[in-house]
């Protein structure tokens, strides 16, 4: 799997005479496995971003090619596309309908055309993996807390097997444990699925964590592209566009700021305490 | 895509007629509709339509946005025009089979449509000039004095406005649903009907619970802010007359007088 952005533009509105330029000149490769984060202010265009990708919305100007084919050309299937680029939206209140959590994870598959046997058991085996417990198959939707809502959301898009998981501010509106939970399961998806995962979030802290590559848009267009360590490096820059770096590694980069020779690659608390103590212990 | 749907049909403008009191607009509108019911002679319409001109002119909204609301009304236009052109009796000019052409046809055929025409493009202008909630509150003012016989004005008012409030969020809404049940394979777009009925559950299941929980919490947030309904509430920006309103009715009566006089005169 692969999904390439070429010279891609977005503007909304363009019909109304209200126009709103949304994405400029976005080019970008999205490769096999591999653990994007997608992280931005509110307003910059990660939604619409991810929405292209799996060709809900049409670009402007521009093309995008999964792996290599055009998916604006006629005959590329926009059903297929949508089945290996699976999308969760911000709010699984958008989407939860059905009168048990397991019939609603089903709704996916069953679109798929699949036998009643193979629908059964993708749900079961999705809500497994997002660590819904058996007893919570039969409740209704509207029930669940909003960590079980969000879980059942992203097992709907897990049951039709996608190649690539997007999801949009999957976080959102979680307290810290809820937050970690989602953050840990789709880590895992990506490692024990080997399916690529693109995160959209506003917090870098969230991202930082567990992205194995980062982009940082800014009013519509992409400004950085790179790893974890690679991005934390433009501090000042990030800091203009109303970003913060991880705490950890804001600290190392105050600390080589101040003249002590830190290593700065530190995303968690943990790596960055066994840098300064690594230097501490080179100074002594 | 659900997005490029607008509700009502406002035009955005600073223009003298956008700035008058809607009461007075709604009393205007109301007073000129009746007005064009209340002569007989083609001649009525030369002042009819001058009155109007003038206050499109005034408002300067363009002449094509006028003629949009026209459209839904076309097929109506060109079939009673149709109706009274071969259907009245009188003196024949051409006929064939039931089809009877004569000269009152053609006279009240003019008379007809060109009425039907002013009716929809002088309401049209009352709402390209208004917002929905000036409306809503000319409405609750004008109809005032039917709170005396316990007719709840105030509370279809307030209703109105939530309702018209709730719309465009609403519409967002929708479009937001489709797209994330598109994304687990829903199509909205083909099969028969009772397939697209059917398909329409996923849709609207989340949208009738978000706004079912909408109400809800606005329901909750007028109560923690004491609402209790009309009752010795004041406005926050009343509605009051400036001079400009006043000479608005002045302008209203002269037309009326000018019209009197006109279709009195001169019989064409
Ligand atoms: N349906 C829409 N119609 C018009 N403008 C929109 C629409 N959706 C988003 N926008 C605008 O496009 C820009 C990007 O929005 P979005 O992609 O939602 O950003 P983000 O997800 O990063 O907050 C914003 O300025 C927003 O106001
Ligand atoms: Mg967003």
């Amino acid at each position: 799997m692969s999904i390439q952005l070429e010279n891609v533009n977005y503007i909304y509105g363009e019909s109304s005479g209200q126009e709103k330029w949304a994405l400029k000149n976005i080019n970008l490769t999205l490769h096999d496995n591999e653990f994007v984060g997608i992280v931005g202010h509110t307003g910059s265009g990660k939604s619409t971003l991810t929405q292209l990708l799996n060709g809900l919305e049409k670009p402007s100007s521009g093309q995008i090619l999964y792996n290599g084919q055009d998916i604006q050309a006629e005959g590329f299937s926009k059903k297929e596309l949508r089945r290996k680029a699976g999308l969760v939206f911000q709010y699984p209140e958008h989407q939860l309908f059905e009168v048990s959590v397991i019939k609603d994870v089903e709704f996916g598959p069953r679109n798929l055309g699949l036998t009643n046997l193979e629908v059964e058991k993708r749900s079961f085996d999705a809500l497994k993996q997002v660590g819904i417990s058996d007893e919570l198959l039969d409740v209704a939707p509207f029930a669940l807390s909003g960590g079980q809502k969000r879980r059942v959301a992203i097992a709907g898009v897990l049951a039709m097997q996608p190649e690539v998981l997007i999801l949009d501010e999957p976080t959102a509106g979680l307290d810290p444990a809820g937050r970690t939970e989602i953050l840990e399961l789709l880590q895992r998806l990506h490692r024990e699925n080997n399916i690529s995962v693109i995160l959209v979030s506003h917090s870098m802290d969230d991202v930082a964590r567990y992205a194995e590559r980062i982009l940082v848009m800014n009013q519509g267009e992409l400004v950085l592209d790179g790893a974890p360590e690679k991005v934390f490096r433009y501090r000042k820059e990030l800091r203009e566009i109303g970003l913060d770096v991880p705490q950890s590694a804001n600290i190392l980069y105050e600390l080589r700021d101040r003249g002590m020779d830190v290593d700065t690659n530190g995303i968690t608390p943990e790596q960055a305490a066994q840098n300064i103590a690594d230097y501490l212990r080179r100074q002594s | 895509m659900i997005r490029d749907i607008t509700i009502g049909q406002y035009y955005q403008g600073e223009s003298l007629i956008h700035k008058l009191d809607p009461r007075l607009k709604v009393v205007g509108v109301l007073v000129y509709l009746i007005s064009l019911f209340c002569f007989r002679y083609v001649i009525g319409f030369l002042v009819a339509g001058l009155f109007f001109v003038l206050v499109l002119k005034l408002s300067k909204v363009p002449f094509r946005y006028v003629i949009k609301g026209l459209k839904p009304i076309l097929f109506l236009l060109v079939f009673t025009a149709a109706l009274n052109l071969l259907w009245t009796p009188g003196e024949t000019i051409w006929r064939f089979g039931i089809l009877n052409l004569t000269k009152e046809g053609i006279y009240k055929c003019i008379f007809m449509a060109l009425r039907l025409i002013l009716l929809i493009i002088g309401s049209s202008l009352l709402t390209l000039t208004t917002t929905p909630n000036q409306l809503t509150d000319a409405m609750e003012y004008l109809l005032g004095p039917f709170k005396r016989f316990g007719a709840p004005v105030h509370e279809v008012a307030m209703m109105m406005s939530i309702a018209l409030r709730f719309i465009p969020i609403l519409l967002e809404e929708t479009d937001k649903i489709m797209k994330a049940q598109m994304s687990r394979g829903a199509d909205f777009e083909s099969g028969n009907l009772m397939h697209r009925l059917r398909n329409m559950i996923p849709l609207l299941v989340p949208l009738f619970v978000s706004a079912t929980r909408r109400a809800n919490e606005l329901a909750y947030a007028m109560d923690a802010r004491c609402y209790n309904g009309g009752a010795g509430r004041t406005k926050m920006k009343p509605l009051k007359y400036h001079s400009r309103d006043y000479k608005g009715y002045g302008v209203l009566v002269v037309y009326l007088v000018l019209l009197i006089v006109v279709t009195r005169t001169v019989a064409i």
